[in-house]
C-alpha cells in the first residue's frame, strides 16, 4: 500500500514544482497586484463592504487576444502594454488555449473574479461573449473590444484598426488596380465566422455592385483557408485549377495572404495577390516584376491598434468617456480621437486609413512586425 | 491460366477493392474536372500530402504493434517550429542540417514517449494524449508568439521547390516520401525487426515467450514515429514556407483515418504499406477533388466525413462478401 | 493497468477504511485538497464563490464525462461529442429564433444530440468490425461539418431571445442551478454502474465481449444505449453551454472529447475497457476544473496549463506503475 502514498506524494511535488517553475514567468505579470485590487470584486451584492477601497492604488487593465503564438497579437499586446505601464496600471495580457469563443469565456471569468478595472478582447465570435462580458460590465468592468468587434451589448466601444469601408474601399481599388479594370478575381478568407473577415467581404461587395467603375470585374468565388496553411494552400491551388483565366486573388488575411502568396510565387503564375498580411511574413513575395506575387499589400499598424485600444481603456476607467458617440478624448501622442457610430449599431474608434506596403518600403517594415 | 490466377490473387487482396474504389473516385473527378489529371495537379497532391503519406508509415508500425500514437501532430509543431526558428535567428542556414536536427529532436520526442509505453506500461491512448498537450504547448514556448515565416527561413523553403533529390524530374518532398515507402516496404517485408514487428502486434505474450523484447520493439516503434513526425516537420516547414506553433493541428486522426482505410487493423498485427499508401492517397485525393468539383466550400467538410465512413463502411462490406465466397469456395 | 488495484468488481476488502483510503479515488480526494489549497495560496481571488461563479461554463463539459466513462468502460471511444454539442446548440439557436417557444427549444437540444448519438451506436452496431474511433472520427467531421452548413456564411448564429437560458443559468446562493443537476447526474450514473444490470454488463462487455455474449448480455443493444445517452448528454451540455454564450458557432464545443476522455482517464477508467470507477471520473473532473480556474487566475500562459493536465495525466497512471513494478521486485527478492 506504500506505492500510492509515495505517488501521491509525487504527484503533488511534481505539481507544486511545476506551479512554482511557471508563476514567475513573465506571463504572469498581476498576480501580486491583484491581491489589493478592490473594486467590484464579483457579485456586487455579497462583496459591498469591499467597494470604500475602490478609490485607491494601481488600475489594473486586461487584454484578450484572440490565440496564442501569433506575432500579429503579440505586436498588439506590446502596444498596449506599454502605454499601460508608462501610465502607471498592471497590464494582463491573456492568450486563450485556442482561437475559439469558448477559450475566451473562460478567461474572461477568470478576469472577473480577480476584480480587473477593464477587460478589452479581439472576439473569436461576435454574439458568443455575451454573457460572460455582460457580467464583466454588471462586476463594474469597463468592457471594449479592438482588431475584431463583439456585438454592440456586449461592448462599450470598439478601437477598431480601420474603417471597414475604407479597408472595402482600398482593397476594391487595389484588386480594379492590379487586374487593370476587367477579369475575374476571387476572395481566400480566413474561417467562415471570423466577424473583420466578413464585414470587409461585405464592405467589398458592396462597393463592387454601387459602382459602374467595377462592372467588368467578377468575384468567382469566397474559399475559406480557416486560417491555417494546408487549407489555404490547397484553396489556392484549386481557385487556380477551376478559373485559369483568374487575375487577382484577395486574402484579407495574414495566414491565407502568405500561403497563397507561396502558392502563386511558386508556380510563376500570372494571377496577383493583394490583401492584408504582415511584412514580416509577406516580404518575400511582395516585388515588382513576375518574380513576385504580390504588387502591394495593406495593414495598419498592430501596436498603434494595441495602444489605441490602451487609450480607449483607460478614458473609460477614468470616466473621460462612457462609451457614447460623439464623446473625444486624448491618445497620449497618438493625438485626439473621437468616438463614431459603427454600422452595428454601437460606437467605435477609428485607428486611421489602412497602410499599404510596396516594395518600396516593405524592407523598412519587415524588421519592425 | 496465368491470367486467371493473377485476376484471382487481386480478387482476394485487401488491397485490390481499395485500388477500385481509389480509380473509380479519380475517374469521376477528371470527368467533372479534366485538369484534375494533369501532371502539375498530381504533383501537387503528392506534395500537399506528403506529410500525411509518411506520418501514415510511422502509424502503421504504431497500430500494428496494437498502439496508437495521438501526439504526432504535436510533435511535429514542436520540432517545426525549433527548426523554423533556428533558420529565423540565423543559427542555422544549412538545409541538411535543419533536417537532420528536425528528425533527431523528433526522434528523441518519440523516444521519451516509447519508454513511458514500453517501460513505464502507461495505455497507448493516455500516454500519447499527454504528450499531446505537452509537445504542443512546448512549440508555442519555444515560439514565444513567433512564426518563422518565408524571408526567414531563407534557402530552407526552396528545398521544396527544387528536384535535385528526384534527378531534376520528381521533387524533393516527393522523392523523400518515395524513399520513405521504399525503405518500409523493405523492412516490413523482409527483415527481422519488421516480422518482429507484427509478432507482437499480433500475439504479444506469445512473442515475448519466443524471444522478443516487447518493450524494445514498443520503444523502437514509437521513436520512429517520432523520427517521422520530425522529418515531418521540417517538410512541412518547407512546404508550407511557414512555421506556426499551431500547425497541422488535428493530423493525427486524418493521419489514422488514412490507416484504417487503407485496412490496418486498430487492434494490431495486421495492415501493410501499401495499404497504408492506399489510405493516404484515398485522402489526398477527396482532400484535392473536393474544391475541384465544385463543391460548395462550407460543405466540403460534411462530404469529407461522409466519404470517409462510406469508404471504411464499403470496405467492412466487400470483406465480408470476400470471406462469404472464399467459405463457399471451401465447402465446394 | 495492472498496477491500479483497489478497481477489480468484486474484490472483497479486508480492511474498508484503509482500502477506501489507499485506492485511486482515496488518492484523487488527496490530489483535490492539495489542489485547492495551492491554488488558493498561489490566488488571492480563489474564493469560493469565485470557483462557484466561473464554474459553469466546465461544468458542460462533465455531463460528456458520465456516459464517456460507460463508453470507455466498454472499450470503445467517442471522439464525437465535441461536433454533437456544436450541432445541438446550432439547432437550438435557429429554432429558439424562430420564436419557438423555450421548452421546444429544450426539446430540439437534446433530440438532436440523441438522434446523433443514435446514428453513431446504430454504425457500430451494425458494423462491429468498424473501431470506435474510426468511425467516431467519421462523424465528427460529419456533424460539424452540417452545423457549417447550416450557420452558412458568418458561421455563428446569436440568440434574439435569451429569456429562457437565462433562467437556467440562475443561481440558488452561490450555486448554479447545472451543478445541482451536475450531482443528481453523478448520483445516477454511479448506482447505475454499480448497482444495476446495465452497470454490470457494460464491465463484462469491456473486459471480454465474447463472454459477455455467450452469458446472455445483449452486446449491441448496450453499446447502442451507451451512444445515445452519450448523444443525449451532449444535448445537455449544449443546453448550458449556449446559456453561458447566447449563441453558437462552428467552433462550439471543439476539443470536448478529449476533455472529457482526460476527466474520466485521469479518474482511473482504463480506455481498454472493464476497470475503472466513475466515482474517480467525478472527483478527478473536479480535480481538473479546479486546477484550471485557480491557475487561470494567477494568468498563467494557457497552454501551460495544458502541459500541467498533460503531465498529470501521464503520471496518474505511471507511477503506481512504476511503484507496483518496485514492489514486484521487491518482493521477488
Amino acid at each position: 500500500m506504500k506505492k500510492k502514498l509515495v505517488s501521491v506524494l509525487m504527484c503533488a511535488a511534481m505539481t507544486a514544482a511545476l506551479l512554482s517553475g511557471c508563476g514567475g514567468s513573465k506571463d504572469t505579470p498581476a498576480e501580486s497586484q491583484s491581491a489589493n485590487e478592490p473594486a467590484a470584486e464579483t457579485e456586487t451584492k455579497t462583496e459591498t463592504e469591499s467597494n470604500e477601497e475602490a478609490a485607491s492604488g494601481g488600475k489594473t487593465y486586461a487584454m484578450i487576444t484572440k490565440a496564442a503564438g501569433n506575432p500579429y497579437n503579440e505586436k498588439e499586446a506590446e502596444g498596449f502594454k506599454e502605454v499601460i505601464e508608462a501610465n502607471g496600471g498592471t497590464v494582463i495580457i491573456q492568450h486563450p488555449e485556442a482561437a475559439t469563443a469558448d477559450a475566451q469565456v473562460s478567461v474572461i471569468q477568470s478576469l472577473i473574479s480577480q476584480g480587473v478595472d477593464s477587460i478589452c478582447v479581439a472576439a473569436n465570435d461576435t454574439n458568443a461573449l455575451q454573457a460572460a462580458l455582460e457580467e464583466a460590465m454588471d462586476a463594474g468592468i469597463k468592457v471594449s473590444s479592438f482588431d475584431s468587434s463583439t456585438n454592440p451589448a456586449s461592448r462599450m466601444t470598439f478601437a477598431n484598426q480601420a474603417g471597414t469601408q475604407e479597408i472595402g474601399q482600398a482593397l476594391m481599388d487595389a484588386v480594379y488596380d492590379i487586374s487593370g479594370g476587367s477579369g475575374q478575381w476571387a476572395i481566400v478568407s480566413a474561417t467562415s465566422q471570423a466577424t473583420n473577415q466578413n464585414a470587409w467581404i461585405e464592405a467589398m461587395k458592396e462597393i463592387m455592385e454601387s459602382d459602374s467603375k467595377y462592372a467588368e470585374l467578377e468575384l468567382v468565388s469566397v474559399e475559406y483557408g480557416d486560417d491555417v496553411p494546408e487549407k489555404s494552400t490547397t484553396v489556392t491551388q484549386a481557385l487556380l485549377t477551376n478559373y485559369p483565366d483568374l487575375k487577382v486573388i484577395c486574402a484579407p488575411t495574414t495566414v491565407g495572404i502568405a500561403a497563397a502568396a507561396k502558392v502563386l510565387q511558386d508556380q510563376g503564375s500570372s494571377c496577383k495577390l493583394t490583401g492584408l498580411g504582415l511584412p514580416s511574413e509577406m516580404a518575400a513575395y511582395i516585388g515588382d516584376g513576375d518574380d513576385f506575387s504580390c504588387p502591394y499589400m495593406f495593414l495598419w499598424n498592430p501596436i498603434d491598434v494595441g495602444r489605441l485600444s490602451a487609450y480607449i481603456s483607460m478614458a473609460l476607467v477614468n470616466g473621460d468617456i462612457t462609451g457614447a458617440a460623439g464623446e473625444t478624448f486624448t491618445a497620449g501622442d497618438m493625438g485626439s480621437y473621437t468616438i463614431v457610430e459603427a454600422a452595428d449599431g454601437g460606437t467605435e474608434v477609428i485607428l486611421g486609413p489602412p497602410f499599404k506596403f510596396d516594395p518600396s518600403n516593405i524592407a523598412e517594415w519587415k524588421d519592425i512586425y | 491460366m496465368e491470367k486467371k490466377s493473377i485476376w484471382k490473387r487481386m480478387k482476394d487482396s485487401r488491397e485490390a477493392s481499395l485500388v477500385i474504389v481509389l480509380i473509380l473516385l479519380c475517374a469521376a473527378v477528371s470527368i467533372k474536372n479534366p485538369a484534375f489529371l494533369s501532371l502539375n495537379n498530381i504533383e501537387e497532391i503528392l506534395k500537399n500530402n506528403a506529410v500525411t503519406m509518411i506520418l501514415a508509415l510511422g502509424m502503421l508500425c504504431v497500430l500494428l504493434i496494437g498502439g496508437i500514437d495521438i501526439s504526432i501532430a504535436s510533435t511535429l509543431a514542436f520540432t517545426g517550429m525549433s527548426v523554423g526558428l533556428l533558420f529565423k535567428y540565423g543559427y542555422m542556414s544549412s538545409t541538411l542540417l535543419g533536417f537532420v536536427l528536425a528528425m533527431a529532436i523528433g526522434a528523441l520526442c518519440g523516444l521519451i514517449i516509447g519508454l513511458v509505453i514500453g517501460k513505464g506500461k502507461v495505455t497507448p491512448i493516455i500516454a500519447t494524449m499527454g504528450f499531446m498537450y505537452i509537445y504542443r504547448g512546448m512549440a508555442y514556448v519555444v515560439g514565444n508568439s513567433q512564426w518563422a515565416g518565408a524571408d526567414a527561413l531563407g534557402d530552407f523553403k526552396n528545398f521544396a521547390l527544387e528536384s535535385y533529390l528526384g534527378f531534376g524530374l520528381i521533387n524533393n518532398v516527393i522523392m523523400i516520401t518515395i524513399i520513405c515507402y521504399v525503405i518500409f516496404f523493405i523492412v516490413m517485408k523482409w527483415t527481422k525487426f519488421g516480422r518482429n514487428i507484427y509478432a507482437v502486434g499480433s500475439n504479444p505474450e506469445a512473442a515475448e515467450i519466443s524471444g522478443i523484447h516487447v518493450a524494445r520493439v514498443k520503444i523502437a516503434v514509437y521513436t520512429i514515429m517520432g523520427l517521422l513526425s520530425g522529418l515531418c516537420g521540417a517538410l512541412a516547414t518547407t512546404v508550407y514556407a511557414s512555421a506556426q506553433p499551431d500547425m497541422q493541428t488535428g493530423k493525427e486522426m486524418d493521419v489514422i483515418a488514412a490507416c484504417v482505410i487503407g485496412g490496418v487493423s486498430m487492434s494490431g498485427g495486421k495492415g501493410s504499406v501499401a495499404g497504408a499508401l492506399l489510405g493516404a492517397l484515398m485522402l489526398a485525393v477527396i482532400a484535392k477533388a473536393l474544391p475541384l468539383v465544385g463543391i460548395d466550400s462550407l460543405a466540403q467538410n460534411t462530404v469529407k466525413g461522409v466519404l470517409i465512413v462510406a469508404v471504411i463502411i464499403l470496405n467492412v462490406i466487400t470483406k465480408r462478401a470476400m470471406d462469404k465466397s472464399n467459405l463457399e469456395r471451401r465447402e465446394m | 493497468m495492472a498496477g491500479k488495484s483497489g478497481r477489480t468488481i468484486n474484490a472483497t476488502p479486508e480492511n474498508v477504511w484503509k482500502k477506501q483510503i489507499f485506492s485511486w479515488e482515496g488518492i484523487l480526494v488527496i490530489i483535490f485538497i492539495a489542489v485547492i489549497i495551492l491554488c488558493k495560496i498561489l490566488s488571492p481571488n480563489y474564493t469560493f464563490t469565485n470557483v462557484l461563479r466561473e464554474m459553469p461554463k466546465y461544468l458542460s463539459e462533465i455531463f460528456l464525462l458520465f456516459p464517456m466513462a460507460y463508453i470507455l468502460l466498454l472499450g470503445e471511444i467517442d471522439i464525437s461529442v465535441g461536433s454533437i454539442v456544436c450541432l445541438s446548440a446550432t439547432a437550438g439557436c435557429l429554432v429558439s429564433n424562430a420564436g419557438v417557444p423555450f421548452g421546444g427549444v429544450v426539446i430540439v437540444i437534446l433530440l438532436t444530440g440523441t438522434i446523433c448519438g443514435a446514428i453513431n451506436g446504430a454504425i457500430l452496431v451494425k458494423f462491429p468490425e468498424l473501431p470506435s474511433m474510426i468511425v467516431t472520427l467519421g462523424t465528427q467531421i460529419v456533424f460539424r461539418g452540417i452545423a457549417e452548413i447550416v450557420l452558412g456564411s458568418g458561421g455563428s448564429v446569436s440568440l434574439s431571445n435569451t429569456d429562457g437560458f437565462r433562467m437556467i443559468a440562475k443561481k440558488a446562493g452561490p450555486f448554479p442551478y447545472v451543478f445541482f443537476l451536475v450531482i443528481i447526474s453523478a448520483v445516477i450514473f454511479t448506482v447505475i454502474s454499480v448497482k444495476m444490470k446495465f452497470g454490470r454488463s457494460l464491465y463484462a462487455i469491456g473486459s471480454n465481449r465474447q463472454t459477455a455474449f455467450y452469458s446472455g448480455i445483449r452486446v449491441k443493444k448496450v453499446i447502442f444505449t451507451a451512444y445515445t445517452v452519450m448523444g443525449l448528454f451532449a444535448g445537455i451540455a449544449a443546453l448550458f453551454l449556449t446559456s453561458a454564450l447566447y449563441g453558437a458557432n462552428t467552433t462550439t464545443g471543439k476539443g470536448f472529447e478529449m476533455d472529457a476522455i482526460a476527466m474520466a482517464v485521469f479518474g482511473g477508467i482504463a480506455t481498454t475497457g472493464g476497470k475503472g470507477r466513475l466515482v474517480g471520473g467525478v472527483i478527478s473532473a473536479f480535480i481538473i476544473i479546479c486546477l484550471r480556474i485557480g491557475l487561470g487566475q494567477i494568468n498563467m500562459n494557457s497552454q501551460l496549463i495544458l502541459v500541467i493536465i498533460g503531465i498529470l495525466l501521464i503520471c496518474a497512471v505511471l507511477l503506481p506503475n512504476i511503484t507496483g513494478n518496485m514492489k514486484l521486485k521487491k518482493k521477488a527478492n
